[in-house]
């Protein structure tokens, strides 16, 4: 069922866009990207079971390390990409090496100061990074095979084609050993720790993957807004993606994009209240944490299994009747 | 000149170490990370501008009477969003937490917009010691510093909830277990906590000015000050704040002022790595 549902969405991701407006499409790609930036968030929360305020340093790390090569090196998207997706895990592990030890409040308060070394570095290393002001005109991928990537909808594809890549492997990295020893770890350290998992290694395989998957964004995001600034990567930006994952559903790959969708539709919808947009950010933080605790897709599993529950009822009383 | 930037270097640790006392001693008491502490001096600083220039008090009878408010204020946000999640872990207070200060601090922008507004002390005047001038202003900030910090003490160490508070900081399980009543010590902890943050927003109010964001890098260096003294320790909170404090005035003024937040962070780093409990903190369970 949910899979016939995953496909037809997919297909309705990939037929429908050609008929939008450039506006909707740019949300559209706007949309995938705070999938993967939601997916990478979803992936420590739900897996590794760490909350890192400091996630917008790699998306950061990445678009800044991907646009430099590009525009001071002359060096292509499609090589620049790669190497900025290396350095964002080298710059993970070393993070991970500081701080997988140390649990729950700890390592939040230390990756939320590496966040914001990150930001105050690229705000006053002016030689490199221009400073607070950013870098401004990136260019859209160089295409290939007669693709032009300055083409919003040629760009959308490629953001799609990422973004359900990403997805799917990740979905195999959940059910993979990988995947499971991780569930394993959060769910009791000690006692997995006891039956003989490497908890540092699995803590930190799932730490890089997750840099991994918000460096793609990262890389993308560059050629989508064309700008980059300091700004945008702020702590804020990382407590978005974690309200995001809650929102969406911790610990399931869909309901960081439910959530991605969820946050980036909506404040368009609602505009005309764009001033009290954190405000609805911070409430809706607030009372899917108490009240939601799995999200829109528990609320979701909780409606399907209540209405299949009810159907068995139903067929029961008929037989019975 | 040393000497000034050593002075310079006091007066804003005593800044930073009257920030985080508030906000270790909620972590002590309760494993709460509370992120809207920052918010909560914030709002501290507003409530002692208004009634310090728009009520008429003066600014020492002010601040009490603000730190009182918010004390009510700190512990109604434990009875309403932090007690109902204590249950469900550390993730979901910060969560909770992390939402509040959200709104408050765009509320607070859209109720009091974002101009600075200082708040008149009615100290005014330097004194010079050598070639060392300090600003009367900053001495009532170090002499504040410590007349809240004697009764802090005197709060733990002589009253009866000071020190119930101080057994279930030790041992919740253990304090529950001989009948103390955990519910209402947490809530008498976050009551402290919100006077102290109050203080700090009155003072950093009246000496750079009140304005929404304010509470912003207090809470950053909260963490980078409680992380280096020991979560949950108050002699840690102290040192750690004059330690940060005189770490970036010297790095600011000799190294690099635009790289000074770099140098604390990067101390953290480092006392993380060879002392990941802090100076002062214990075991951390």
């Amino acid at each position: 069922m949910s899979r016939i549902a995953a496909a037809l969405f997919v297909t309705g991701l990939i037929v429908v866009p050609p008929a939008l407006g450039s506006y909707q499409v740019y949300l559209l790609s706007l949309t995938l990207v705070w999938s993967l930036l939601a997916l990478s968030m979803g992936l420590l929360l739900g897996y590794v079971g760490q909350l890192n305020f400091g996630q917008a340093a790699f998306v950061a790390i990445a678009a800044y390390v991907s646009s430099l090569l590009r525009i001071d090196l002359g060096l292509s998207f499609w090589l620049a990409a790669p190497v900025a997706l290396v350095v964002v895990m080298v710059v993970a592990a070393f993070i991970g090496v500081i701080t997988l030890r140390l649990r729950g409040p700890f390592f939040v308060l230390v990756t939320l100061a590496f966040g914001e070394i990150v930001r105050i570095v690229i705000s006053n290393w002016q030689d490199v990074t221009r400073g607070p002001i950013g870098l401004r005109g990136i260019a859209p991928p160089e295409g290939f095979l007669g693709i032009d990537f300055g083409n919003k909808l040629a760009f959308y594809y490629l953001a799609l084609a990422v973004t359900l890549v990403c997805t799917l492997a990740l979905a195999r990295v959940v059910r993979s050993r990988t995947g499971r020893l991780l569930v394993a770890l959060r769910e009791d350290e000690l006692l997995a720790a006891f039956v003989g998992i490497g908890v540092m290694r699995q803590k930190m395989v799932g730490l890089c993957i997750s840099a991994l998957v918000a460096g793609l964004g990262g890389v993308l995001i560059g050629p989508l807004l064309t700008v980059i600034s300091p700004g945008q990567f702020s702590i804020f930006t990382s407590v978005d993606m974690v309200v995001m994952v809650i929102v969406g559903g911790v610990g399931t790959l869909a309901g960081p994009l439910i959530g991605a969708v969820f946050l980036t539709y909506v404040p368009e919808v609602v505009r005309f209240a764009n001033e009290y947009r954190p405000v609805m950010m911070g409430f809706l933080l607030i009372m899917v944490t108490m009240f939601l605790p799995g999200g829109l897709m528990g609320l979701m599993r909780r409606l399907t299994h209540a209405g299949s529950g009810a159907a068995l009822a139903r067929k029961a009383a008929a037989r019975a009747g | 000149m040393i000497a000034q930037q050593i002075v310079n270097g006091l007066v804003l640790g005593s800044i930073y170490a009257l920030s985080a006392l508030g906000f270790t001693l909620i972590f002590g008491a309760a494993r709460v990370v509370n992120f809207a502490y920052g918010q909560l001096l914030m709002l501290g600083g507003f409530a002692t501008l208004f009634l310090a220039q728009y009520a008429g008090f003066n600014f020492f009878v002010a601040l009490p009477v603000a730190m009182l408010a918010m004390a009510v204020c700190s512990v109604l946000i434990y009875v309403v969003v932090v007690r109902p999640v204590l249950g469900q872990g550390d993730l979901a207070v910060l969560l909770v937490t992390t939402g509040l200060l959200y709104i408050l601090r765009d509320g607070a922008v859209i109720v009091f917009g974002t101009a600075p507004r200082q708040i008149d002390m009615g100290v005014e005047g330097i004194v010079e010691i050598g070639d060392v001038i300090v600003t009367n202003q900053r001495l009532v900030v170090v002499g504040a510093l410590i007349v809240l910090v004697v009764a802090l003490y005197l709060v733990l160490y002589r009253l009866r909830i000071g020190k119930a508070l101080r057994a279930v900081a030790q041992n919740r399980a253990g304090a529950e277990a001989i009948g103390l009543n955990v519910n209402r010590v947490t809530a008498f902890a976050f009551a402290i906590s919100g006077a102290l943050a109050c203080a700090a927003g009155g003072l950093l109010g009246a000496i750079y000015a009140a304005e929404p964001g304010m509470g912003d890098l207090p809470l950053l260096k909260s963490f980078v000050i409680v992380i280096f003294g020991g979560l949950g320790s108050v002699p840690g909170a102290i040192v750690g704040g004059l330690v940060i404090g005189m770490t970036e005035t010297l790095a600011g003024s000799y190294i690099s002022f635009a790289f000074k937040d770099v140098f604390t962070f990067l101390l953290l780093i480092a006392v993380l790595l060879f002392r990941p409990t802090g100076l002062f903190g214990g075991k951390v369970a």
